[in-house]
């Protein structure tokens, strides 16, 4: 049992600190982010499945096509739906993110149907028993895919010219404006990477949850819970957050029931912010006189 | 022309039982009023407070559930039961504010978000109260006609209370806070504690609608309280217009009907929603009454009220200091670093009761930082700030203002969707805000203090020649006169100590002389201790008492503008001259 609730914990709980630095990567470049994360999770999963199983592609071609169609929709939002309200004060950019959100969910409604379906995977075929203990090989291959990609975004930011950039962006955009870098790709790429992390979160999670037009809601609530628990400008607090949040949600599962997850997950998010507002590892912003 | 669009819909919501027996129609109409009645309250968060809620379903669950269950298991009955739903809903709304308000931005968002999730949860799992997933049935129904008028008659008193606390030191306040909180704090006002009053208002408003709904269906169920309901709400509401009293009935009106004549696209039904939202974002920011009003008519007819009775103003407080030679503030080795950088290194500096105190230096000295310091929005490192003996450092902005302390910034910080007068209202009120309740009623004692607060206003803008714009909204003022207000609304608390923050910035050189000979009258008619952080050297040589000088965070020179004059440090601070 426990050796199942951790695997499912850790799988889930990569998953969330994934998406959550979607939301991460967008607000340290642009202080706005896509409050329908989740719908570009929902939008991975459906389109690999329309991809996979409505025209039949192999496997990486559906995957590849499901990338870039990703990375477009998060360019796409960011110019429809961001830009506009770039830096204004209200919270427009909030809602209209929102907005496209349920107008995502809505579409595929229409397209891909109201019921859940299952997405065929050899790697969910017959369960790992492990001293009693049953957990799919994908479960296994989520987190690890999870966490490369993590650290792969932390090398991205820290090592390469450009996402050296796109951190001068974050830690003072007016300066790095002057210093030459441009401000709106910087943010359009955010937007893109913050949307194709999302996208394969959705590819990865589409074999062990089923694929529903309604399945993104959820996902980006608890990854938002997670990277505002982290703390929003820190990376490695979000992927701490992650993991923490996917094994607490997992045994609370377990032992108590899949009703209380919800409300002592969220219960928790409120508890950390009451002690820390600004989440573990975040930092207060600067007080502007 | 106002009064006249408010007395059609009054017919047209009075007159709708008499022309249909249609129950449909009937329900139909009720729900937009359910609906006003929550963007109502939601409208002092968003519209007036500029906080934002993603969770009121929550507060709208826990009315309509409380009106369940004390008509079902208690036995009560329905007027007894909302006015229940109300507190409960209220009380909730406060706790969840106290945590929530802590934060801002995406951080609120997360935890007014959480805060539905849960209630929602709880709604489900707490099967021996809440009855589960299938929710509460058999609540005693009152005839669909008779509670028509309930609900009609609920929405109008929403609106009409709405109404009231605009008007009100309230509703002044939530709107200070929504333009600057900075200032508001300023000024006295604590903004945790301003908002989490509108937060409560707001749930108890939701609190209502939500018992009115239980009664109205006769059953609950949690699918009535996702967030997809709590973006409902937030839609209709901007939708409608936010801050203006008459937004939620358009948006209300437009965002029930709407899905009413188009049940043929059912199917999409988001994609309308969203639809909407993204057009009332792009082309309707200030929705559909924004649109239709334009600034300026309809909504400045309030405070009409004649200047006839003059009752002497008694509002006393703000105690001047009468002399004393123990100086007024006292600021001993403070030093403050950011990040490495000392911004202020072991400054001392005392003001006395009396007269003009500058502060003058290179930029970047630490002039702002000094006053940001005395003011609280800053806590030094080291050193202490004592305001007549007692130690100030630490305490937050409101509560030094509270001790007499007033300010003005360097952007000047007016209150943009408040009129002039109203700005300087703020001020003469301060903290005391009264009753929330007597408010929300417009009770008589609020109103008489109101038309005090009004006079003593337009007395104090009559002083600074500003009498033709008392009915501007504030961010309608050209510079010069932003800083002025600003002074105005300062010098409003009476305060016992005025700190100035390059108050002739960007000003014309006769509005310096206006200004110069404005100090000059203050100091000289027995007004509060200034300090002044000033570039204008003609203007601080002018009028000040006293000149300190400041320097990569030291004190270099302090004495008379003679002496600083002369002081040769001075010289090379200012000129880079070395012997």
């Amino acid at each position: 049992m426990i050796v199942q609730l951790l695997v499912t914990g850790i799988a889930l709980g990569s998953m969330y600190g994934l998406v959550a630095l979607g939301y991460h990567i967008t607000w340290v470049t642009s202080r706005t982010m896509n409050f329908s994360q989740g719908h570009a999770v929902m939008a991975g999963a459906v389109v690999a499945f329309a991809f996979y199983v409505g025209l039949g592609w192999p496997l990486w071609a559906a995957v590849l096509a499901t990338l870039v169609i990703l990375a477009a929709l998060g360019i796409g939002l960011e110019r429809v739906a961001v830009r506009p309200f770039f830096r204004v004060a209200s919270p427009a950019w909030l809602l209209s993110t929102i907005a496209c959100g349920i107008i995502a969910e809505n579409v595929a409604m229409l397209t891909f149907g109201k019921d859940a379906r299952a997405f065929p995977s050899v790697l969910t075929q017959k369960p790992i028993l492990v001293g009693g203990a049953g957990f799919y090989a994908q479960e296994l291959l989520i987190p690890v895919v999870g966490l490369l990609l993590m650290g792969g975004v932390q090398l991205f930011y820290h090592r390469t010219g450009y996402g050296k950039q796109l951190k001068a962006v974050a830690y003072n955009p007016e300066a790095a404006g002057l210093m030459g870098i441009h401000i709106p790709r910087a943010v359009m790429c955010a937007y893109g990477l913050s949307a194709l992390l999302a996208g394969i979160a959705g590819v990865l999670l589409a074999p062990v949850l089923n694929v529903a037009a309604t399945m993104g809601t959820i996902i980006g609530l608890k990854a938002f819970a997670v990277a505002i628990i982290g703390g929003l400008n820190s990376a490695p607090g979000i992927m701490v957050a992650g993991l923490g949040y996917g094994l607490v949600e997992s045994f609370v599962a377990g032992y108590l029931s899949t009703g209380a997850r919800e409300i002592i997950g969220f219960a928790l998010v409120i508890l950390v912010l009451v002690v820390r507002p600004w989440g573990l590892l975040g930092s207060r912003p600067a007080r502007r006189v | 022309m106002t009064w006249v669009a408010w007395g059609c819909l009054a017919a047209a919501a009075g007159s709708l039982p008499l022309f249909t027996a249609n129950t449909y129609y009937l329900y139909v109409a009720a729900s937009v009023g359910l609906l006003t009645i929550v963007t109502s309250g939601l409208n002092v968060l968003v519209g007036f407070t500029g906080q934002m809620s993603l969770g009121h379903a929550g507060f709208y669950a826990i009315g309509a559930y409380a009106a369940a269950v004390l008509t079902t298991r208690v036995g009560w009955s329905g007027w007894a039961a909302i006015l229940v739903a109300i507190l409960v809903a209220a009380l909730v709304g406060a706790g969840v504010a106290g945590a929530a308000l802590r934060v801002t931005g995406p951080y609120l968002a997360m935890v007014t978000i959480a805060f539905g999730i849960i209630v929602e949860g709880i709604l489900v799992e707490w099967v021996s109260v809440t009855g589960g997933p299938g929710g509460i049935f058999n609540i005693p129904k009152p005839s669909l006609h008779a509670f028509y008028w309930v609900i009609m008659g609920g929405a109008a008193v929403s609106l009409w209370l709405v109404a009231n606390l605009r008007r009100s030191a309230w509703g002044r306040a939530f709107l200070a806070v929504k333009g600057s909180d900075v200032a508001a704090e300023s000024l006295g006002l604590s903004a945790y504690y301003v908002r989490i009053m509108a937060f409560t208002v707001s749930a108890g408003f939701a609190g209502a609608a939500g018992g009115l709904f239980a009664l109205l269906n006769g059953y609950v169920s949690p699918d009535s309280f996702t967030l997809q309901t709590s973006i409902l709400f937030l839609l209709a509401l901007l939708f409608g217009g936010e801050g203006r009293v008459a937004g939620p009935v358009a948006g209300s009106i437009a965002l029930t009907l709407l899905p009413e004549f188009l049940t043929s696209l059912a199917d999409f039904r988001l994609i309308l929603y969203g639809g909407l939202l993204m057009c009332s974002i792009y082309w309707l920011p200030t929705g559909v009454v924004g649109a239709l009003t334009r600034r300026g008519d309809s909504d400045r007819d309030r405070d009409r009220d004649s200047d006839s009775d003059r009752d002497g103003n008694r509002d006393r407080d703000g105690d001047r200091d009468s002399g004393g030679t123990a100086p007024l503030l006292q600021v001993e080795k403070a030093s403050l670093a950011f990040g490495g950088v000392a911004a202020l290194s072991e400054v001392t500096l005392a003001v006395p009761a009396r007269g003009i105190q500058a502060v003058i230096g290179p930029n970047g000295a630490g002039k702002t930082t000094l006053l940001n310091a005395l003011s609280g929005f800053y806590v030094p490192d080291s050193g202490g700030i004592r305001l007549r003996e007692v130690p100030v450092a630490g305490r937050p902005p409101y509560a030094i203002a509270r001790l007499g302390v007033a300010r003005t910034f360097q952007t000047a910080q007016v209150f943009g969707d408040l009129s002039v007068a109203e700005n300087v209202a703020v001020g003469v009120a301060g903290p005391r805000l009264g009753s929330v309740v007597a408010a929300l009623v417009g009770a008589p004692w609020t109103r008489a203090a109101e038309a005090r607060l009004r006079r003593r206003a337009l007395a104090l803008l009559a002083e600074a020649g500003l009498t033709e714009w008392v009915e501007r909204p504030a961010d309608a003022l050209p510079a010069g006169l932003r800083r002025r207000l600003e002074i105005v609304r300062a010098l409003a608390r009476k305060p016992r100590l005025l700190l100035l923050d390059e108050p002739a910035a960007g000003l014309a050189p006769a509005e310096i002389a206006e200004l110069d000979a404005y100090l000059a009258r203050l100091r000289d008619t027995g007004g509060p201790a200034v300090v002044l952080v000033e570039h204008h050297m003609d203007l601080v040589m002018a009028v000040s008492d006293h000149i300190t000088v400041l320097d990569y965070g030291r004190v270099i020179a302090s004495g008379t503008p003679e002496a600083v004059r002369t002081n040769p440090a001075v010289i090379e601070a200012y000129l880079g001259v070395s012997e």
